[in-house]
């Protein structure tokens, strides 16, 4: 008997006024004592419902609408509060998504430690289990405001092995957190599992951690499971086309050639009902029967996998059919359009950015790359007008010094600088459509009318890859995915025909099957409308696919500069190499 | 302890403010209350003879002199508590007349808002504990109705009903005509009776907005992520509701308290007109209509000292019940 068994699990949301949606469909799979699984699967793809499913913390609307979960013998689904509650924690128990909300504001770290210990009458040393994620004694007396992200994410991790539990499941646990910090919480993490021996369910979009950290893999999609296969397994032969395509999102930054898959399209809207294979809208290798045929969880490879053609021929080659090829050549020698010059910014004091120089060039790409709180985006707020430096100078062309812009001035420059924001869901007004978010820009800067802006917005729509325009000009952003809100929120940037774009990590927050998709689009704009484009990031791959040249900045400091691969590939400075090193790296897990 | 001295800061720059705007404010107004007076005096047909304006305005004591020499002079007043002689109830003093409404209103609102706020606290939480429960249905659906009904009209309903039809308690006042105000039983059991049908009216629409604010707060704090994971922590039901429910839901709720409690004289005035209640809130209607300009001045200031005091021991206590607040105060 495995310690955890999910047979046939399906979970329903039936919203009051709505559709019912099953986010999780007919799932079954089974977790041994001390294994590691990773369930992979983008969002709205099931994989945090059916993590609340098997914690039994499904709140309506949604509920348990076939199937069963059993843990160490025990029926989850159908068992009464108080018959789980000595099962909760002591053997089972959680680390949440980024955990930043997962602690109690009012109340101590010590509180939190104890209330656990408490609820079971059990005691413990809670100084002691700080300790094995790394954290002082004295975080006991502290309240979550005042601990980093990446602390409060150690005492989550600390307060879920509290009474020894035989199992974690793992929601995301990192999203959200400086790669250098993730990758160390990561590390300790999988340390602690081989050392105390719990069993784990380590649900997340990031294939690459995923690979790097689990024994085995699962694949959801669209409520599903697709693939289920040991990781190194999965590492040499990924069976279904999804999996082929995630996986071919990844690249070894050092590589001197260097390209990225992507898979475009959406999941399928899971409130009607499926017939065929649920990933053939998107998937570039299907056949006709994809389309009429529902395939069934098989066993293939050294797991299993629900695809037709590998049921069929046993092997699929769907790699490489959509990918962005970063092509760098030595990028000719032309003017910047804008010259950063030893530029500093203090705040209260204290310096946010010290001595930086840079210059943006037409048709070229700089990367800024740092983790938060090393000054990035105050250099994109000097590079936009919004700050004016402490010392030295921003110059854009024709001599114009942008520290000293003031009123209509201003104004007229920032025309010329233009912002792709990272969260797609915030950049855009959630009540206005596409159309006149577009045409606020174009009626301001350009003095276009009304119905000029509307054919112009239309045009931009068509030219970020929204086609045809027509069906997304009078969307709202609710009924658009984040990759299409991302495309509009770069058509907005584009629409006052700037000479500059700031994009502030504009994929980060995006699926990762989509991810090199805006990067490929980014890229075209950029050669096509020579723009001058400053791209702030924390992640080198995508720094590498994009960016002509690389600054690499650590605590207001540049620590590295130079051409992307140069630096890439001969890393100086030891902040660099730990960037690098953060990186999963599914590809050479020893 | 930065944030409090910050708070306490705040609050005396605050009321330096208040008090001044209290001072410049019905300068500014058009009008002459010794004029006023006189043609009320005479009726309105008569011409007002400039002699008898001044000697009323001297047995009123109107200000005179230029407005910094009035400023300073107000400024010391208000220091001594001395704030004139009503015209209204002349020749009593204002803070003489202050002081005989004072405890009327004090005891009837601020006992029911006390109790209003708690029921309206523990109401809400219970709803949002046991949510699309029939408990949660009947206290969300009721109290939403209720709080559609006008005050006024509530009030005249109960009058209605039980002091005229049942006659079971006295329509309007504060005391009977039997009883003297002092410290006697027969005055005590008096004002109670006169009390209940006004306490009564203020105690069915007191909690509604108490009740809605925290079941919508504590709905909301029970969805986060920190009251899942109590969940998940397998504590017991009860204490993830109170400790990560109820506890940061609350928070809200005790500023709204706080600044209710300074609010009190002047949401008076609706109640105590209705059921003829000899407290500051008919006092100050009385003031407005009559242009009693001291003694409304005094119910002005008092008022807006009352929101001021409210607001600094809110500040102070949500410094106590939140942690997060004094670090970004400090910080």
């Amino acid at each position: 008997m495995a310690l955890l068994e999910v047979d046939d699990l399906s979970v329903t949301y039936s919203p009051r006024d709505g559709t019912p949606v099953r986010a999780v469909d007919g799932v079954s799979f089974e977790i041994a004592d001390g294994e590691f699984v990773g369930l992979l699967g983008e969002s709205g793809s099931g994989k945090s419902t059916l993590g609340n499913a098997i914690l039994r913390l499904l709140d309506k609307p949604a509920a348990v609408s076939g199937g069963s979960v059993r843990f160490d013998g025990v029926a989850v689904t159908s068992a009464s509060e108080e018959e789980i509650r000595p099962l909760r924690w002591a053997k089972i128990s959680t680390v949440f998504q980024s955990s930043m909300n997962s602690l109690n504001p009012v109340i101590t770290i010590g509180a939190q430690f104890a209330d656990t210990f408490a609820a079971h009458g059990r005691e413990g040393d809670p100084a002691t289990l700080l300790d094995l994620v790394s954290l002082d004694a004295d975080v006991l007396r502290r309240y979550p405001h005042e601990l980093s992200g990446g602390m409060k994410q150690r005492v989550a991790l600390a307060l879920a092995l509290a009474l020894e539990p035989k199992f974690v499941l793992l929601d995301e646990p990192t999203t959200g957190l400086d790669v250098v910090v993730q990758h160390n919480i990561l590390q300790r993490l999988r340390e602690l599992q081989s050392q105390l021996g719990f069993a784990v369910l380590f649900i997340s979009h990031d294939l690459g951690t995923v690979m790097e950290m689990a024994d085995r893999v699962m694949v959801m999609y669209a409520g599903e499971l697709v693939e289920d296969q040991p990781a190194r397994a999965m590492m040499s032969a990924q069976l279904h086309p999804y999996t082929q395509g995630l996986l071919g999102s990844y690249a070894d930054p050092r590589a001197t050639e260097i390209s990225v898959d992507y898979i475009p399209g959406r999941p399928p809207d899971l409130s009607r009902p499926q017939v065929g294979c649920r990933f053939a809208a998107r998937c570039p290798v299907a056949i006709d029967d994809c389309s009429t045929q529902h395939p069934q969880l098989l066993p293939a490879g050294a797991g299993t996998a629900r695809c037709l053609l590998v049921e069929r021929a046993g092997l699929v080659d769907a790699r490489r059919a959509r990918s962005f090829v970063a092509v760098r050549a030595e990028a000719p020698a032309v003017d910047p359009v804008l010259t950063v010059t030893d530029a500093a910014k203090e705040y209260r004091g204290k310096r946010a950015v010290d001595g930086v120089s840079f210059e943006l060039r037409p048709g070229q790409v700089t990367a800024l790359v740092g983790q938060s709180g090393s000054g990035k985006t105050t250099i994109a707020r000097l590079v936009t007008g919004v700050e004016r430096p402490t010392s030295g100078s921003v110059t854009f062309t024709g001599g114009v010094d942008v520290g000293s812009l003031r009123g209509r001035k201003l104004r007229a420059y920032r025309r010329h600088t233009q912002l792709v924001f990272q969260d797609p869901f915030a950049a855009l007004n959630p009540t206005r459509t596409p159309a006149y978010a577009l045409s606020r820009p174009l009626q301001n800067h350009l003095g276009l009318s009304k119905a000029q802006a509307r054919t112009r917005a239309g045009e931009l729509l068509e030219t970020v890859g929204l086609h045809p325009a027509s069906q997304y000009l009078d969307k709202l952003p609710h009924q658009l995915s984040g990759g299409q809100r991302q495309r509009v929120v770069i058509a907005r940037a584009l629409a006052p025909e700037p000479r500059i774009l700031v994009a502030d990590e504009p994929i980060s927050m995006l699926d990762v099957s989509i991810r090199a998709e805006i990067l490929e689009l980014l890229d075209n704009l950029v050669r096509t409308r020579q723009l001058g484009m400053l791209y702030i990031t924390h992640d080198l791959l995508s720094a590498r696919l994009l960016a002509d040249e690389v600054l690499v900045l650590n605590e207001g400091q540049v620590v590295e500069r130079g051409r992307t691969l140069q630096v890439i590939q001969n890393a100086q400075a030891t902040y660099t190499q730990e960037l690098l090193d953060a990186i999963p790296n599914p590809v050479t897990r020893s | 302890m930065r944030y409090f001295l910050r708070r306490a800061g705040f609050f005396l720059a605050t009321l330096w403010a208040a008090i001044t705007l209290n001072f410049l404010i019905p300068r500014l107004q058009p009008g002459d209350p010794a004029e006023a007076i006189v043609s009320r005096l005479g009726g309105q047909s008569q011409a007002i003879d400039p002699a008898q304006v001044e000697s009323i305005r001297k047995m009123l004591g109107t200000p005179d002199g230029n407005l910094l020499t009035q400023y300073g002079d107000y400024l010391a007043a208000v220091a001594r508590g001395d704030f004139g002689i009503s015209y209204t109830y002349f020749p009593y003093s204002v803070t003489h007349m202050i002081g005989q409404g004072l405890p009327w209103t004090l005891i009837l609102v601020g006992v029911t808002q006390v109790v209003s706020f708690v029921a309206g606290t523990l109401l809400g939480a219970w709803a949002a504990y046991r949510r699309n429960s029939r408990v949660d249905s009947v206290i969300t659906l009721g109290s939403t109705f209720v709080g559609t009904l006008p005050f006024f009209w509530l009030a005249l309903v109960l009058i209605y009903v039980f002091a005229i039809t049942l006659n079971w308690f006295p329509t309007g006042g504060g005391y009977g005509g039997g009883s003297d105000p002092g410290w006697n039983w027969l005055f005590f059991s008096d004002a109670f009776q006169h009390s209940i049908l006004p306490a009564v009216s203020l105690l069915i629409v007191g909690p509604i907005g108490w009740i809605i604010g925290m079941r919508n707060n504590m709905v909301q704090t029970l969805g986060e992520d920190y009251a899942r994971l109590a969940r998940a922590k397998g504590l017991p039901r009860r204490r993830v509701a109170l400790t990560y429910g109820a506890r940061i839901a609350v928070l809200p709720n005790v500023t709204g308290f706080a600044i209710a409690l300074g609010g009190i004289l002047g949401g008076t005035v609706l109640v105590e007109s209705i059921f003829n209640y000899p407290g500051l809130g008919r006092m100050m209607l009385e003031a407005v209509s009559n242009r009693d300009y001291p003694l409304m001045q005094a119910l002005f200031l008092f008022i807006t000292v009352g929101v001021l005091i409210a607001n600094l021991l809110a500040d102070l206590l949500y410094g106590v019940l939140d942690p997060r607040v004094r670090r970004e105060e400090a910080g």
